[in-house]
């Protein structure tokens, strides 16, 4: 339990690490007002800048915290953000990520299944082929092959397409490694063993195949979550879902400095409560985990 | 060359030949590129055509990987050799760190790193780094955690074996061991692992390019892309689209397809 224990602390620590490396990084960089500047900034940007990052003060890092707290806006009040507002982009982004969970653990069935078909056949080099060619895919490219479909005759909701191309790489990326981790599985002694006692294969895979792929599974949970909620950007741009995506975008091209900070520490907390979520699975469903932690 | 496996030779030969063709045709012959091609010019850049902007994207795109990847695969190799060199809590340190950046996701972060380096830039504090030098920075900073991770692990498992210990028997020390016994054993993989940086440092510069927030000239092929995205979805743009997909498609796989045989590669004794 106390490695548990500790996993959790690291993976915590990361949250106030990034909202104060964030912070100090974002204060330091200097906000040009001059009019000979390439960029010009607003009055009205370089005032926001001041009065939320409260730079000079003391516990200065703490202010966008705590104006969003109060319900007061971060950033300029055209491209500024509240506290609420955030907190329903954020569920928005989550929205779409959780709608391209299911269809990512569609996809990644999906071709588990042709993947060990394929390997028996002529077509054995389209299992390496698919998982290369939906990597070297970024998501903004099959977001851009159905937007005009979806935006311009507005034929499929905008966050369905955008869960559905989300999903396509994670959907690969599971169906590559829990199909190879199946066929490792299914390869060993056990197997053999159980089905020779004359256990049922549906229930050999059920009760002794399937507890020992879970690992390779949640080890797969961490990196699939980044990829949805980092590739919902991208889409959300697309198709233009005013999420969390299209916010933190528009804040760095708006240099709305607070609202990147707070947004960058969001994120990394949604990914820490992912983790931290995966770890109390595997507690819960890998026995190896138990004991490695008495 | 015999000893490379297969298909780590075919992934090496479409990366080259990409980059041979980029270097051709986007370079030193773009009359004849534009003259002769087939898919018409850009919609939103009537004076270019799509041959012309797509390769010439190519050719960045690539430029930018093999930065990025080289830089970050030195970067973590240094880390790593540091982490072994000191050993303990330092070793430790090190590795919680390499950890806490790894988490975090490249997009972001390279997003936040180029808007603190063009803000730098603006004022004139951009120590001379250009747009391609910024990105290339800023994805070597997101990206060397990998790298470190990996090059730790292999040289934790060369050290524990027989060669090794005898040297360090024999009075050996930390950087010898290093120059001499563990280097010749690491080169493969170490070629490995900058091939895999490729394909990740190359697609996340095309997302943050993507986004408007890179401001590469010439431009690479996400930015070629995220440029004229408006107009494709009014126009039907899969003329446009499907080239610079197809050019980003190849450099990856042939990138992954190298990096994957190298790194499955049986590996021979040191």
């Amino acid at each position: 339990m106390r490695l548990v224990a500790q996993k959790l602390t690291r993976q915590l620590v990361l949250v106030p690490l990034v909202a104060v490396a964030s912070y100090f990084l974002m204060t330091t960089l200097p906000l040009t007002t001059e009019t000979e500047a390439k960029r010009q900034v607003s009055k009205e940007l370089a005032a926001s800048y001041q009065r939320d990052l409260g730079i000079g003060e003391p516990l200065g890092f703490l202010r966008p915290w705590e104006k969003l707290f109060r319900g007061e806006r971060l950033g300029t009040s055209a491209q500024g953000i509240t506290g609420d507002e955030l907190l329903l982009k954020l569920s928005g982004s989550v929205g779409v990520g959780l709608m391209a969970l299911p269809l990512a653990l569609a996809w990644a069935l999906g071709f588990a299944l042709l993947r060990t078909r394929w390997r028996r056949g002529k077509w054995a080099a389209l299992g390496d082929a698919v998982p290369a060619v939906a990597f070297g895919t970024p998501v903004f490219i099959p977001a851009l092959l159905l937007a005009p479909g979806v935006v311009e005759r507005g034929h499929m909701l905008p966050e369905l397409c955008a869960a559905l191309v989300i999903s396509v790489w994670p959907g690969i990326f599971l169906g590559t490694l829990v199909g190879d981790s199946l066929e490792t599985e299914l390869s060993r002694d056990y197997v053999r063993t159980a089905l020779g006692k004359g256990l049922s294969r549906g229930t050999v895979l059920r009760r002794h195949v399937l507890p020992n792929v879970w690992p390779a599974l949640l080890d797969a949970v961490g990196p699939v979550a980044t990829s949805l909620l980092a590739g919902s950007f991208a889409a959300e741009r697309v198709f233009g879902l005013p999420y969390f995506g299209q916010l933190y975008v528009l804040a760095v091209l708006n240099k709305q400095v607070a609202v990147v900070v707070v947004a960058t520490t969001t994120f990394a907390s949604l990914l820490v409560l992912v983790s931290l979520a995966v770890e109390v699975v595997r507690y819960a469903v890998d026995p190896r985990s138990r004991e490695a932690t008495t | 060359m015999s000893r490379v496996p297969a298909r780590a030779r075919f992934g090496l030969t479409l990366l080259i030949g990409l980059g041979v063709l980029s270097l051709v045709a986007g370079r030193l012959f773009p009359e004849a590129l534009a003259s002769t091609c087939p898919l018409g010019m850009d919609p939103t850049r009537p004076d270019r055509t799509v041959c012309e902007l797509a390769f010439g994207g190519l050719w960045v795109s690539l430029a930018v990987g093999l930065a990025a990847g080289a830089l970050s695969t030195l970067i973590g190799l240094t880390v790593a050799a540091v982490a072994r060199l000191t050993g303990g809590a330092v070793e430790q340190a090190i590795l919680r760190a390499v950890d806490a950046v790894f988490a975090l996701p490249d997009v972001l972060v390279v997003m936040v790193l180029q808007l603190a380096g063009q803000s730098l830039s603006d004022a004139g504090m951009g120590g001379g780094l250009g747009p391609f030098g910024l990105m290339v920075a800023s994805l070597a900073l997101v990206g060397w955690a990998g790298p470190a991770r990996m090059f730790r692990n292999r040289l934790a498992t060369l050290e524990s074996q027989e060669y090794v210990t005898a040297a360090r028997a024999l009075g050996g020390g930390g950087v010898h061991l290093l120059r001499v016994h563990l280097w010749p054993a690491l080169r493969p993989f170490a070629l490995a692992v900058f091939l895999s940086r490729l394909p990740a440092a190359i697609l996340t510069e095309s997302t943050v390019s993507f986004f408007g927030i890179a401001r590469m000239e010439p431009m690479s092929l996400g930015r070629y892309l995220g440029t004229s995205y408006a107009a494709l979805i009014y126009e039907g743009g899969g003329r446009v689209v499907l080239p610079a997909w197809a050019l980003l498609v190849l450099l990856v796989l042939g990138a992954s397809l190298a990096s994957q045989a190298l790194q499955s590669a049986p590996r021979r004794a040191a």
